[in-house]
């Protein structure tokens, strides 16, 4: 039911592939959704289960097969400066310096000038805290400041919605610690809505404030967690230890578990 | 370091401040071996990697060793001069080549390769971008490339010369055919590997498809393509040797089965290395310059 809290809304949207061997693969079932502005919505669910396909059509990069994506009102038809998007994958320019990189994000802006685009990507640079870096090319810092990197570029890029694939997948346990919490910090200031997914439960509860958990494939909204309700909203690395986190890793993790379990036992069946 | 997971940082460490070190000129890490052995006994173990400059001096022994053989071979006189002439006569001979203006023969050829070349890539370049593109584009010229790169090219000689009589024309319409096929499928793989990442994340910045083929696309294949175009003016000699040799008055390819008609071997020898020459250099150049080009991807 579409409120006026709603930012993103997803009206029945399904999604299907074609299987080369015939017939068709269902992705997505008829899935509704409403997402409010500047929430925390991250999206988790087994390997496989669809839920980068949801994140993907919400960015315009795929299309829903029935049913539509609206952002304000409007419906989604194709990838747009709207909709940014952090790949789990270094997508940092190689050619471009740090710097370089951030401004590229601003580069199809034309409500600013020049200088402006400057201010505008050292200001971003500064917010992820790469300035001393400015001048290095990507191939020379290290994984979790290319990451810092694609964030700032596509924050500059001015977007309603910021989209994240597993944007700390390939990082170490403690890089991928700090850059959580800069994320956080960021969000303070900048109130995006975002769209989050990870297969990382405790990541997942530490960010959010709202968990969708995915369904095995075709994916379908197994739980909808409001985190927000049952955690602070200024979030501490002490905060994971708390009854309160781990009762909610343990309610999420059980699910996918669950749901892992039961394809493998289908998996099996199918095969003897 | 505490143990933990290992950690992907190639240069930098993540903690700000920490400046990265870089490292030094064969891309090894500072302290990074736990031994250090001579460059030179490092030329003998199993895929370990030594100073570029011991390379070089390596590769120097290799071309002295080869004269030194030449030398012993006639000296001796193991085979006859006119199989095999002494490097003292070859030099003669390449001197009594300039004497007779060979410089204009060399001038000649370098031009036909590199405006054929210059052709081809004006044309491959922008047609293998829109073959990765544009599936329309890729369908449609894929197979009929295909087809006519797997033609031999000198059986394309007879046609060039009907076509272009036996001027500047055939000549540089044997190099365009021989390069051209085969280079646009080279760019049309090199655009083909640029990461998707790479254009989705122009195109949720906003970028349009004109603007994802410039910005991003292009720069992205630049070395790779760079490397495909080096290639390829290597082939553009070995079509232009044919092409003076069937049917030219000028050239080093001409010079050379001139002084075979006439079994003058040292100039042949000389023509040979010439020609050799010329490729070494020129792939050195272009190595050189994709160094300096591309010094972000070191």
């Amino acid at each position: 039911m579409p409120t006026d809290r709603s930012f993103i809304e997803f009206h029945q949207v399904t999604k299907w592939f074609r299987d080369p061997r015939g017939g068709t693969i269902d992705v997505v079932e008829p899935l509704s959704l409403d997402i409010a502005k500047g929430e925390f919505v991250v999206f988790v669910g087994p390997s496989g289960c669809g839920k980068t396909t949801v994140m993907r059509m919400v960015g315009g990069l795929e299309a829903p097969s029935t049913g539509a994506i609206t952002l304000p009102g409007e419906k989604i038809t194709g990838p747009s400066r709207a909709k940014g998007m952090v790949f789990q994958s270094y997508s940092s320019f190689p050619w471009l310096t740090v710097l370089g990189n951030v401004r590229f994000g601003l580069k199809y802006r034309r409500d600013l000038s020049s200088a402006d685009k400057d201010r505008v990507a050292r200001h971003y640079l500064e917010l992820v805290k790469l300035t001393p870096f400015a001048d290095f090319y990507v191939n020379r810092i290290s994984g979790g400041m290319r990451q810092r990197v694609a964030i700032a570029r596509t924050l500059a890029a001015d977007p309603l919605v910021l989209l994240m694939d597993e944007p700390f997948g390939a990082l170490d346990a403690l890089t991928r610690e700090r850059l959580q919490q800069q994320l956080l910090e960021l969000q303070k200031t900048e109130r995006k809505t975002v769209i989050f997914v990870t297969h990382d439960v405790d990541e997942a509860v530490f960010l959010a404030d709202r968990i969708i958990v995915f369904s095995a494939r075709p994916a379908r909204v197994l739980r909808d967690l409001n985190v927000r309700a049952e955690l602070p909203a200024e979030r501490t690395l002490e905060i994971q230890e708390t009854p309160a986190f781990r009762k909610l890793r343990h309610e999420v993790l059980s699910l996918i578990r669950d749901e892992e379990e039961r394809t493998e036992a289908a998996e099996l069946a199918a095969v003897s | 370091m505490a143990p933990g997971p290992r950690v992907r940082n190639r240069l930098a460490t993540d903690s700000e401040g920490s400046v990265a070190k870089p490292p030094d000129r064969a891309g090894r890490f500072p302290a990074a071996a736990p031994r250090q052995a001579s460059p030179w006994h490092d030329l003998f173990r199993f895929r370990t990697q030594t100073r570029p400059d011991v390379e070089v001096w390596v590769g120097i022994v290799a071309f002295v060793v080869v004269i030194a053989a030449w030398l012993m071979m006639t000296e001796l006189e193991v085979i006859q001069p006119q199989f095999l002439p002494s490097p003292l006569a070859v030099l003669q001979a390449w001197w009594g080549l300039f004497q007779n203006e060979y410089h204009l023969d060399i001038g000649i050829s370098i031009g036909r390769v590199w405006l054929a070349f210059g052709l081809s890539a004006l044309a491959a370049i922008p047609l293998g971008v829109l073959m990765s593109s544009y599936r329309a584009a890729g369908a449609f010229s894929e197979p009929l490339i295909d087809f006519i790169r797997y033609l031999p090219v000198p059986a394309l000689v007879p046609l060039t010369l009907i076509w272009f009589g036996i001027d500047e024309g055939s000549k540089v319409a044997l190099l365009w055919i021989g390069t051209f096929f085969q280079l646009v499928l080279l760019i049309a793989d090199d655009a083909r590997r640029v990461p998707k990442e790479f254009i989705e994340t122009g195109r949720t910045l906003g970028a349009g498809d004109w603007a994802l083929m410039k910005d991003v696309l292009l720069r992205a294949m630049l070395p790779n393509m760079v490397d495909s175009l080096r290639i390829t003016l290597g082939w553009c000699w070995t079509y232009l040797l044919i092409a003076e040799i069937v049917a030219s008055n000028s050239g080093i390819g001409y010079e050379l089965w001139t002084a075979r008609r006439y079994g003058k071997t040292p100039e042949v020898f000389a023509g040979i290395l010439t020609i050799g020459i010329i490729g070494l250099v020129s792939d050195q150049l272009i190595r050189a310059g994709h160094r300096r080009a591309f010094r972000y991807l070191g």
